[in-house]
């Protein structure tokens, strides 16, 4: 205890700037919020005091994976104070796990053009995207995979010194008429963790803050707002509030309100709750997209590759199923087709495992040999992950969750925006980018290699809209000094929480029905029950249990406040995919299995008349939470439908989507 | 100003000098990515990180708080089950060695899929992390109980209360 309150005594008195000279003022504000003291178990020297210290900055981006680093490294650029609030290391985030690369119509493989990389995009997003943030998003690829090759990614080359491009799924040439394009660059295999390194690195130069190891707890707002955000600093328990005019949230996705996803136990779409909770809306949330194979349970990506080597997908008659949905295709259909194979399978009670609610992957059938050398990382990670000898046994699977093309709405700037009577408005102060937002560039259904170059591309238009609206060392908007009382009253009550229900339980609770009600395969009474049931959940975290009373260190309470914060993504999200009537991308119902354009597009548009907004559903929903009750409101806003420039690049009318 | 530059050199310096041995080492391509091309590691080289320090006056208990932390949030989900179900075994057993074994091997690399080919024996250890620490790991990851690893812990297993 005594070694606690010395650290606590330094903390109060040094900022923790790294390694920059520190240029922001400290001033210590003491909120004193006194927890319950009539528990048994613990001390009465745990201090319930929380010391605040306030940091200035120009601007404060949240979360330091891809997006984060591009925004904090443009600003820090251009001149301005930045801060970087992030939990992780930076060269731990969550971008470190892609391996794939980026997209860019760089035309080093065959002619290429990014109006083509535009019309595959916004034919991948089933006309859900946002042409104007797509227009820009793949007329900047090319400039910003050259730009990050002179920061100093060493992108793979051809012979010829060209940056190598590689096919990767979705991309075509000649707006799909010219056959596969070859537009992904990649740094070998590990472009995310080169993209963070670079960044990272390179961000150092320019005198960014980085405060790492600090958990965001919410936005400062005021009147409409964003002044800042408050911290939790993990080493120390200490809060700090850092001011400034601009905020970028970069937090990530929010995989892990699934029982099954591919992302790190990281993934709590912090970022999406922070904007909840301040009353702004979250866009399209309902959109999660779905890979075939990953590890039952343990949620590992299984790469298609091991179908393409002949490994088949069985279910507890050991049936090979794919021959009945996909008879040419088999086990090499899309992945969406495979997705909804595997489920229809689960639910028609021919699941594996005592719970009936996987299927397997066998690859036992082919040579040893074979395995070892094509698919040497498939054996070591069935092991490790799910006890299974590949040589002799099949690897349980299930199509899990990888990605969220929902999130914080933004337009093609990177500025957060509202709806309010039919127009969009701008929050001032408050941006958002990467998985975290939405902007919308992949719609209802994002194209592999597409989301690194969401990450630069946003990222960077973040800091060019602040660079251009704002300049360095203006004056702060005032705050109250009473902001964030209400975060550290709930971080005090989750500290001592001694309900019946444990946080392991809640989340599980969550998890499981999040995976069997608003999974690859949708139906209106499956989803209703869905519903029904993540309401009485949410109600269960006023119950909730913690054991861990600290402060120093303290990851069950991190752990519990990053539950709150999947709960409010988990309940917009199922919320949103039982109202939306219809099969649009990634999201799939088997009671509605067309899309509900404004018109017909699969017959001749001449004579049809055009289907009022409320009747038809090629609009982005806008989710709101109420946090005290759970209850979500839901609104819609049209999509963006022209381009930056109709004669640079011509808008992509809707039509029917088929490869 | 002066000081901080001529500082920053030095820095960078002396971690070019650290960072290249063990870049030699590591081999670059692991075979079932598909044709990715061989790895130049440019910004590896070019670009040096800030070196890794081991933190000054932390007792065992927070240290051993700070790496649970450390252990169950880390960069892809191999990682989070693998170093969380590794934790759980064995922190709360570890010397005071160990401990700053385990805290240099855990949060020095920079990319977090090293610490998984090095588990996993794909690709060989740099001599910095060799030891006992790293040998547990890999006898550890070998699974030879074979039991199902299908998530990373719940962290009730530290709750004394409960026990």
């Amino acid at each position: 205890m005594a070694s606690v309150s010395r650290v606590l005594t330094k903390r109060i008195l040094l900022t923790k700037a790294f390694p920059a000279a520190t240029r922001c003022s400290s001033r210590n504000i003491h909120f004193s919020i006194y927890g319950k003291k009539d528990n048994a178990k613990v001390s009465d020297d745990i201090s319930t005091q929380y010391p605040v210290v306030d940091h200035e900055f120009d601007a404060v981006v949240v979360g330091a994976g891809g997006a984060g680093l591009r925004a904090a490294f443009g600003l820090s650029e251009a001149g301005f104070n930045t801060a970087c609030v992030t939990k992780l290391f930076p060269t731990r985030s969550h971008t470190v796990a892609a391996q794939g690369g980026i997209n860019a119509a760089l035309g080093n493989m065959e002619g290429d053009d990014w109006r083509w990389h535009f019309y595959d995009t916004v034919k991948g997003s089933d006309w859900l995207g946002d042409q104007d943030a797509i227009h820009y998003m793949t007329e900047q690829a090319p400039a910003a995979v050259v730009e990050l090759e002179n920061f100093g990614m060493p992108f793979s080359r051809t012979e010829d010194g060209k940056i190598y491009q590689r096919a990767f799924g979705g991309q075509s040439l000649n707006f799909g008429k010219g056959g596969q394009a070859h537009r992904c660059c990649c740094v070998a295999d590990r472009t995310g963790h080169s993209l963070l390194h670079t960044l990272y690195g390179r961000s150092l130069r320019y005198d960014t803050s980085y405060f790492v190891e600090y958990f965001a707890l919410d936005l400062l707002m005021e009147d409409g707002e964003c002044r800042g955000v408050i911290a939790l600093c993990m080493e120390d328990g200490s809060i700090h509030r850092f001011r400034a005019n601009n905020t970028v949230i970069a937090t990530g996705g929010y995989g892990r309100t699934y029982f099954s996803c591919t992302s790190a136990h990281t993934s709590t779409g912090d970022g999406n709750a922070m904007v909840t909770r301040a009353g702004l809306p979250c866009q399209d949330l309902e959109f999660v997209q779905f890979h075939p194979t990953g590890i039952y349970g343990a949620g590992c990506l299984i790469t298609e590759g091991c179908r393409g080597e002949g490994g088949i997908l069985i279910n507890s008659e050991g049936e090979r199923f794919m021959e009945r949905y996909a008879p040419n295709a088999k086990d090499l259909a899309s992945r969406d087709v495979v997705s909804r194979s595997m489920t229809i399978e689960i639910r028609e009670g021919r699941g594996c495992g005592p719970e009936k609610d996987h299927v397997y992957l066998q690859l036992h059938h082919l040579p040893p040999q074979q395995l070892a050398t094509r698919l040497p990382g498939i054996s070591e990670t069935a092991m490790i992950f799910a006890g299974v000898d590949v040589t002799k046994e099949p690897i349980p699977v299930l199509p899990t969750v990888h990605y969220n093309m929902g999130g914080i709405p933004t337009n093609y700037k990177g500025q957060v925006i509202t709806h309010p009577d039919g127009e969009d408005k701008v929050v001032p102060g408050l941006y958002a980018c990467g998985e975290a937002a939405c902007a919308s560039v992949h719609g209802a259904n994002r194209l592999g290699a597409n989301s690194l170059l969401d990450l630069v591309v946003f990222g960077r238009a973040c800091a060019l809209t602040i660079a251009d609206t704002c300049t360095p060392g203006e004056k702060l908007s005032p705050l109250k000094p009473s902001a964030g009382e209400e975060s550290v009253a709930n971080l005090d009550k989750i500290r001592f929480a001694d309900g019946n229900t444990r946080t392991s339980e809640i989340r599980l609770n969550m998890q499981r029905t999040m995976q069997n009600h608003a999974a690859v395969f949708r139906t209106g009474d499956v989803l209703k029950e869905g519903c029904d049931k993540m309401d009485a959940i949410y109600q269960t975290m006023e119950d909730i249990k913690t054991f861990d009373r600290g402060v120093v260190w303290n990851t069950d309470l991190v752990e519990s406040l990053e539950l709150q914060n999947l709960m409010l993504n988990a309940v917009q999200t199922i919320h949103s995919a039982e109202a939306r009537k219809e099969t649009r991308g990634a999201h799939a119902r088997e009671d509605y299995k067309e899309r509900m354009d404004e018109l017909d597009y699969a017959r001749p548009l001449a004579g049809q008349e055009r289907k009022p907004f409320q009747q038809h559903w090629r609009k982005h929903t806008m989710s709101t939470v109420d946090p005290k009750t759970g209850k979500v409101t839901l609104e819609y806003r049209p999509v963006i439908d022209t381009s930056l420039d109709q004669e640079e690049c011509s808008a992509v009318p809707p039509a029917i989507r088929s490869y | 100003m002066l000081s901080v530059l001529v500082a920053k050199r030095l820095v960078s310096r002396v971690c070019q000098e650290s960072l290249r041995p063990a870049v030699v080492e590591l081999v670059t391509t692991r075979g079932y990515k598909g044709e990715a091309p061989d790895d130049s590691r440019g910004d590896l080289i070019e670009i040096p990180l800030p070196p890794w320090t081991e933190k000054d006056g932390e007792t065992m208990d927070i240290k051993k708080r700070r790496l649970l932390f450390q252990s169950r949030k880390r960069g892809m989900l191999e990682n989070c089950i693998l170093l969380s179900l590794f934790a759980k075994q064995y922190l709360n057993t570890m010397s005071e060695h160990q401990l700053r074994q385990y805290d240099r091997l855990i949060n020095e690399p920079s990319n977090d899929w090293d610490i998984y080919y090095w588990a996993t024996e794909a690709q060989p250890v740099p001599d910095v992390y060799t030891g006992e620490i790293m040998d547990l790991l890999k006898e550890f990851t070998k699974n030879k109980d074979q039991e199902q690893r299908l998530d990373a812990p719940n962290l009730e297993y530290l709750d004394k209360g409960s026990q």
